[in-house]
């Protein structure tokens, strides 16, 4: 009858008035108890915090409802004639491209996939690049509609605002943080994103394109923007024969002539290398009246 | 306010559709994908325009609306979207309130998605149904993709009973400064006496809660100006608002709009800025080439002087 399970207890010693089968379901009891105590906290401290932390902003919250519905309402609204593509596939596409990855580690085939999904054909003359111009640009397309942005492109209309990453320890989106581009890592899903979709635009425009710049700012032609280091090189001088910059200044500003500025020379001789005609026009009309509409109180604006 | 704001390109669909398919009913199908888009306007708003504090349920707000998708196509009352405004509603900005007739596009564009102004598609509720038609079918319980309903077919349809309600909602919670654009380059008067604004908006104004209207005329570049303030329907509207106790005044052609629609007509008469004919008379010194002139000049008229 001796059992030593939980120990050596002799067989002399008294313990309590319990039976030794008893004694053996207590200890097994407690074993147990003990082991779930250790091991449940343990467990759900791994499960709940397993993603990395970065120093960037987290995925946009609802960010697969709010890509599905900008797919649907480009497709069915805004480009009906787009209206076969398929919104589940590109949502899905999507997001295979960077859940259960590192974020840090994203590359351009990552979203071949996707970017399949979105072709699409910008017509010949109506691209219109920006760079340190986004709100004019995007407000000048608006009213311009048959100009298009990047952003005015399927992909680029999904996508636009958004913050998204995954991580490679959990199927799910990371919304507490995701990398940074200069404190974290530079190849991180979101930035890869935009170089790869930016440089699809840019190697399907044709014809004259354009480009907003700010004359307001001292580089007004950026050679480490994304215009600077992706759009400008990808343009294909066998479709593209013009690039024409239209360099805005600020209303009621210094008028000061930016085409001539030595950051826009900069440009025109990347473009001559690459065989791309280059021309440049100070307060594009139509843009600038544009600017007057948010103020319309200078003289120039009257 | 038009029910559905159709674009062009909308409007042929439309045509295209009704005329192929020997449709039910005069108005354009229910949005393919109605669910997503409605969910996905509903997160976004949520999530970047204007978060609200407390968190929007956007999946209650959905079930909400989706009680009229089992009703009767010509049975749709406004107040079977009670509860979904309820849901939906957020409070307006003072002075951010734009009301409007036939003009649903410059709306947009000069709203500024909400920045400048707040008009009625740039409201929640507002927002989720903008540019979308949904009905059920007459004889079955599914939706109609064919065609909808419009106000010629049946008064109580879907999509014309959402935007009585929205419009309802949004006058009684505007405030302050009220801004009315009309079209009086349009032919049946830049005010519709029986229309969304007329019948929907101005009678749910809350006169407690607004210091004035201002009514702003707007005429298309280089096409008839058929009425101006003190005119035909927009002096109707004048009356009535005076009628009412409402401290109004009327612009045509305010500035800022009109600066806007020249976009489109940069080289009209009527759309030349000063700015831009000075430009255009700075002499060619100082155009892209034109530095590397002057300077053998001044060096020698410098040089000239010195002499």
């Amino acid at each position: 009858m001796a059992n030593h399970r939980c120990g050596s207890v002799s067989e002399e010693e008294p313990c309590c008035d319990i039976s030794k089968k008893t004694k053996i379901c207590l200890c097994v009891f407690f074993g147990l108890l003990v082991a779930v105590i250790i091991a449940v906290p343990v467990g759900i401290l791994m499960w709940r915090h397993p993603l990395q932390e970065w120093k960037g902003k987290g995925t946009t919250a609802h960010f697969y409802e709010i890509l599905l519905g900008r797919c649907y309402t480009y497709t069915q609204i805004v480009r009906p004639e787009l209206g076969h593509k398929d919104c589940q596939k590109i949502g899905k596409a999507f997001t295979t491209a960077f859940l259960s990855k590192d974020p840090c580690s994203s590359t351009e085939q990552d979203y071949q996939p996707l970017l399949e999904l979105t072709a699409q054909t910008v017509p010949c003359n109506k691209t219109l690049f920006w760079s340190k111009s986004s709100q004019l640009a995007h407000d000048y397309t608006r009213v311009q509609g048959d100009l298009f942005t990047l952003e005015d492109t399927l992909l680029g209309y999904m996508a636009d605002g958004l913050k998204w990453c995954g991580d490679p320890r959990s199927s799910e989106m990371n919304y507490q943080s995701c990398p940074d581009w200069r404190e974290d890592c530079s190849n991180n899903s979101f930035s890869v994103f935009w170089n790869a979709v930016s440089k699809r635009f840019a190697e399907d425009a044709c014809g004259v394109v354009h480009v907003v710049l700010n004359g307001s700012i001292s580089n007004t032609f950026d050679e480490r923007s994304t215009f600077g280091r992706v759009e400008v090189f990808n343009l294909r001088p066998e479709k593209v024969h013009q690039l024409q910059a239209w360099v805005m200044h600020d209303v009621g500003g210094v008028h000061s002539d930016s085409c001539s500025s030595s950051s826009v020379n900069n440009l025109k001789r990347i473009l001559k290398e690459r065989s791309i005609a280059f021309s440049c026009q100070n307060n594009y009309g139509p843009i600038r009246l544009l600017q007057c509409v948010k103020n319309p109180e200078p003289s120039s604006c009257r | 306010m038009t029910a559905r704001g159709l674009t062009p390109s909308l409007l042929l669909q439309l045509l295209v559709v009704a005329g192929a398919a020997g449709a039910r009913w005069r108005g354009q199908g229910t949005t393919p994908h109605l669910q997503s888009i409605i969910l996905g306007r509903c997160a976004e708003y949520d999530a970047l325009v204007n978060p609200d504090p407390r968190g929007r349920n956007c999946t209650a707000i959905w079930e909400a609306f989706k009680v009229v998708l089992v009703k009767d196509p010509c049975s749709v009352l406004p107040s079977d979207y009670d509860r979904f405004i309820d849901l939906s509603r957020h409070s307006i900005p003072r002075d951010k309130s734009l009301f409007w007739e036939n003009n649903h596009l410059l709306v947009t564009s000069y709203s500024e998605n909400g920045l400048r102004f707040l008009p009625l598609c740039s409201v929640l509720y507002g927002r989720i149904g903008d540019f979308l038609s949904w009905c059920r079918q007459e004889n079955a319980s599914g939706l109609d993709y064919q065609s909808c309903p419009t106000s010629e077919d049946c008064e109580n349809n879907a999509v014309d009973s959402f935007w009585k309600r929205a419009s309802m909602q949004y006058a009684r919670e505007s405030s302050g400064v009220i801004s009315v654009m009309l079209n009086g380059s349009e032919p049946s008067g830049a005010y519709p006496v029986k229309g969304f604004f007329a019948d929907f908006e101005i009678p749910y104004l809350q006169k407690d809660k607004i210091t004035r209207i201002e009514i702003w005329v707007m005429h298309e570049i280089g096409k008839p100006k058929v009425e101006s303030c003190g005119e035909g329907t927009v002096k109707i509207l004048e009356e009535r608002l005076k009628k009412m106790g409402f401290q109004y005044s009327c612009i045509n052609d305010h500035l800022p709009v009109k600066l806007l629609k020249c976009v489109d007509h940069s080289t009209h008469p009527d759309c030349v800025l000063n700015s831009a004919a000075a430009s255009r008379e700075i002499p060619p010194l100082w155009a892209e080439h034109g530095a590397s002139h002057i300077v053998p000049f001044l060096v020698a008229l410098a040089s000239a002087v010195h002499m």
